[in-house]
């Protein structure tokens, strides 16, 4: 009669014994995001990593989004039981070194006969210096925002492909050009750190102070012409996909399908581009402000480490990651631009056959990059800023308020402990 | 009830209630007090909380992103509640009559509230879709305006209403049992006076089942406050401009993305402030037209 | 005269249910479109072309088979589980006298009212303490309050409708108390057994928001974790997005229909089966 009892409480063990399963060895936890061509990659790059160590066994988490990807860490650091090792862009791993729960990684790498920062290039690491000293984390990759672009439709529209130093009225004539039926010209998340290079490229600043902001400042002066110009691209120009249609089909997918003649975005979409098979593509850096510099934003994950996790086997894994054999696995993936100099000139990066044809872009393009801000409250800045700028660009939200707002509303979270 | 205590068993009865009481303590009781303990603090979810006063408080008054989450919240049980009741009422007064078919149109009914929460938000999110949703094809059908439904503030609140108005099965099921208990010789003596069915509704149904109605209203206020964390985080990410940015979801954001567990403590505490003075509100009414004793 | 039955009888109760019914319809149909195809001309009830191709896509894209297998056992622990709780806490709240049964009434009204989104930070903390964050303990537990107080009011309720005489009768037999309640007095309320069962099942499977918090390895994710993880993943393919909830709605829905009797045909006395 008390078999249903009995059967529960072996349930109830077996599932607490599944919970904390047997430590032969270290067992290690990477979690990173990214859907499932880009995942591929790190799949075989930590297959490799286990079979060099057969002491250490990597669990992969994948998460889809950033976004979510900064719930999840949240949950799992307040729920304590972090993952050893995790790959964060430079905008969002503040406010978790601000809760020192961070293992700095400079101590692993003064001490590492593996890794030698000269090899690398230096773009990324400042913004991974969250006291403005010591490495918190260690950059992967080096990829900035770029033009993709669908070659056949340039071509059927008679338009020169688009090159090294070109204008915003150069792009604003192909984009308009571009649009017709329903191909449109332009794709774009209407976001912070989509505006932020345009500004720069005219003069202007984002923030007031990058090291130490308190308000933004994208209402005045050089920042305030670029910021209009790019709400022209939908308000005026129309062409970019029209909210509706943008609900129904995101721009990346509408780019796959070969109705969308350039896409903003970084590295991270060509494992997926490359399963393009209808047109030719191809990528150019962002355009020039007229008189102005070329410029870029910084795209760049970074292995951070948990204080509490297994730092030592983690940071052999970050070790494996960043040494030349795991920058060439994610690079052939086409998932990272490599921040290694010898990878960066390898057949690995490089691969034209697979695509894009002039990979030498991103490289450029990173020479030109510069980074918002990564304290521990510009997550929560750019969210309220994404969400009031995406009001504006759709003409949800009347332009000047809803600039004046963008500046209002978000001051308040700068402070915000 | 026909069952007193059965004497031989009542006294050695109550240790039964164990596992039952540890849930409730472990799971409620104990959390609801830790949520009124955090509320003053700094807690991060880390760091030791210290007692910071009305700090949280002042935050709360001067955060425009809490203005917001509460005046969505507040428009949503004010839109969300009656539809949610009258769809429940009228569907259970509608198929509660013994007949044929009469088990396939209850089950019907309850359909929705058996879809997972995430399915159904999924689907309504097609079903608003501004070029493909089959409302929207409707409309167009008709010659109608097709909205950009969660672009308008009043769109996506509205979508997240009538999305809302489906999963009613609990409510649905205490109506469909509280009708059947009411006496059928009320309606015969209504329909001896020539009473039309509407009559019979207004002066027979409705009366009876007043102080049903009035509990599953103070109870669907409270669940609807807290059930509409599904469809804003899966729909809308409490868009556009925060319109559907109910506090469940504010207080998502700051405890469990941005490590403010003391200040999402608070908005919990006032959350549940708002839900006790639309309750009180709820009752006062209630007793005022005679509704509860 | 004869026109107003037929219009309250059956035109009405059928245009509702097929109301009620139509987001099942709707995610069926949608499921079946092919991907990429130009949005239909007029209501489309069968798409153009209609495939499954979405069905076998939608589990080569995420592991939902995992999923699923996570969330079998979530509810294959927590449903029994729930039924032991809320059965013994029902049967002894049956047994106590007056006034405490007053106050254990009382108290599970109360904790039937308290949102989940009030506890969910704090409960967090309860849990961390534990070490269990990122298994299941976190998703069943919440069977120790009978998955909701409501169903153990349930199992009260029905329990209460067993006559003091059999259970006594049950005494002089020599059997104890948790003898009475297996052999005698849980066979008499099947019913609510089944009800509890459906209700437990349902919302155990359906959980959204205790994964979302708990669950943090990709391989420990339910079914309904899943389709987020999908919907991020292609947020505007929408014959995936419909195929994995219908993939996920399906065994839920299974369950609702073979249970449904209990519910749909007479809520008061089926509950009640010394009665009927």
């Amino acid at each position: 009669m008390y078999r249903p009892v009995a059967l529960l409480l072996a349930l109830a063990l077996a599932l607490s014994a599944c919970a904390s399963a047997g430590d032969e060895g270290a067992e290690i936890q990477l979690m990173l995001f990214g859907d499932a061509q880009e995942l591929a990659g790190y799949e075989q790059m930590v297959a490799e990593f286990e079979a060099a160590n057969p002491d250490v066994d990597v669990t992969l988490s994948p998460v889809a989004k950033q976004d979510d990807l900064l719930a999840k860490l949240t949950t799992s650091f307040a729920g304590g039981a972090p993952p050893d090792v995790f790959l964060v862009n430079f905008r969002k791993y503040g406010q978790f070194a601000a809760q020192g729960v961070l293992a700095d990684v400079q101590p692993f790498l003064d001490a590492s006969d593996v890794l030698d920062p000269a090899d690398f290039t230096p773009t990324a690491f400042d913004a991974f210096r969250y006291d403005g000293e010591s490495l918190t984390c260690f950059p992967q990759n080096l990829s900035s925002l770029v033009v993709y672009f669908n070659v056949d439709l340039f071509e059927a529209a008679g338009l020169p492909l688009p090159a090294m130093g070109w204008t915003w009225d150069d792009f604003l004539a192909a984009a308009t050009a571009l649009t017709d039926g329903d191909v449109y010209g332009l794709g774009t998340d209407p976001k912070v750190i989509r505006v932020a290079p345009f500004v720069w490229s005219n003069g202007g600043e984002v923030v007031d102070d990058p090291l130490a902001p308190t308000t933004l400042t994208l209402d005045t002066g050089p920042a305030r012409e670029a910021l209009d110009w790019f709400l022209d691209l939908s308000l005026v120009h129309g062409v970019v996909p029209p909210d509706r249609e943008e609900q129904a089909e995101d721009s990346e997918s509408r780019f796959l399908n070969g109705r969308l003649g350039m896409y903003l975005n970084s590295r991270r979409v060509t494992p997926t581009m490359r399963t393009i098979e209808g047109f030719r593509w191809d990528v150019a850096t962002l355009p020039v402000a007229p008189g102005g510099t070329p410029a870029s934003i910084l795209h760049s994950d970074a292995y951070c480490l948990s204080a509490d996790g297994d730092t030592e086997a983690a940071w052999r894994l970050v070790e494996f990651a960043m040494g030349e054999r795991g920058q060439t696995i994610l690079a052939s993936s086409g998932r990272t631009v490599p921040s290694r100099f010898d990878v960066q000139a390898s057949e690995a990066f490089l691969d034209r056959a697979a695509g894009p044809p002039t990979p030498e872009v991103f490289i450029r393009s990173a020479e030109t990059v510069r980074a918002t801000p990564h304290t521990a409250t510009w997550t929560q800045v750019e969210k309220l800023a994404d969400d009031i700028l995406e009001e504006i660009f759709y003409g949800r939200l009347d332009r000047e308020a809803g600039i004046a707002r963008l500046i209002e509303d978000t001051r308040p979270r700068f402070g915000a402990s | 009830m026909r069952a007193g205590h059965a004497g031989a068993h009542a006294s050695g009865a109550a240790w039964l209630l164990g596992p039952y009481g540890v849930g409730v303590v472990a799971l409620l009781a104990l959390p609801a007090a830790l949520t009124f303990g955090y509320a003053l603090t700094n807690y991060t979810g880390f760091n030791d909380p210290t007692f910071t006063g009305l700090t949280n408080v002042r935050r709360a008054i001067s955060d425009p992103l809490f203005h917001a989450s509460l005046r969505a919240s507040l428009w949503y049980v004010v839109l969300a509640v009656p539809l949610r009741l009258l769809a429940a009422t009228g569907l259970a007064l509608l198929t509660q009559a013994p007949r044929r078919f009469g088990r396939l149109y209850r089950a019907a009914a309850y359909l929705p509230t058996v879809i997972p929460d995430v399915a159904l938000a999924l689907v309504f999110l097609w079903v608003f879709n501004p070029v493909f949703g089959p409302i929207n094809q409707v409309l167009g059908a008709l010659g109608l305006v097709q909205p950009i439904w969660l672009s308008d503030p009043w769109g996506a609140r509205w979508a997240i209403v009538i999305m809302m108005a489906f999963p009613i099965g609990e409510a649905f099921l205490a109506v469909l049992a509280g009708r059947r208990e009411l006496n059928p010789s009320l309606y015969d003596a209504a329909r001896v006076d020539g009473a039309a069915p509407w009559q019979q509704f207004r002066y027979v149904t409705l009366p009876q089942l007043a102080p049903l109605l009035a509990l599953l209203a103070i109870r669907d206020t409270i669940m609807t406050l807290q059930v509409n964390f599904v469809p804003a985080y899966v729909m809308t990410d409490g868009g556009p401009d925060s319109a559907t940015l109910f506090l469940p979801v504010y207080v998502f954001d700051q405890a469990f993305e941005f490590f403010q567990f003391g200040y999402g403590a608070l908005l919990t505490v006032l959350l549940l402030g708002v839900t006790a003075a639309l309750i009180g509100l709820q009752a006062l009414l209630a007793r005022r037209w005679r509704v509860l004793g | 005269m004869s026109r107003r039955p037929l219009l309250v009888r059956h035109l009405l109760p059928a245009a509702a249910a097929l109301l009620y019914a139509s987001p099942l319809l709707v995610m069926l149909s949608g499921s079946l479109r092919p991907r990429g195809a130009p949005p239909p001309q007029g209501v489309e009830f069968v798409p153009d072309g209609a495939t499954l191709a979405a069905y076998s896509d939608v589990f080569a894209l995420i592991p939902l088979a995992g999923y699923l297998r996570n969330s079998l056992i979530v509810v294959a622990i927590a449903v029994p589980l729930t039924l032991l709780v809320a059965s013994l806490a029902g049967y002894a709240i049956r047994l106590l006298g007056p006034r405490p049964k007053r106050v254990a009434i009382g108290l599970s009204l109360v904790a039937m009212m308290v949102p989940v989104t009030a506890v969910w930070a704090t409960r967090f903390e309860v849990f961390r303490v534990l070490g269990v964050i990122d298994t299941f303990v976190p998703l069943v537990a919440t069977a120790l309050l009978g998955t909701n107080p409501f169903l153990v009011l349930i199992y009260a309720w029905a329990f209460h409708r067993v006559p003091d005489e059999i259970l006594d009768a049950a005494a002089l037999d020599g059997a104890g108390v948790v003898r009475t309640w297996w052999s005698v007095s849980l066979p008499l309320v099947r019913p609510a057994t089944l009800a509890v069962a459906v209700l437990a099942f349902t919302f155990h499977w359906s959980n959204f928001i205790d994964p979302l918090l708990y669950l943090n390895t990709a391989s420990n994710y339910t079914a309904p974790l899943g389709l987020r993880l999908l919907q991020q993943l292609n947020p505007t393919d929408w014959p995936l997005l419909l195929a994995g909830c219908v993939v996920v709605t399906l065994p839920v829905l299974a369950v609702f229909l073979a249970g449904q009797r209990v519910f749909l045909d007479d809520p008061v006395h089926a509950l009640d089966s010394l009665e009927a």
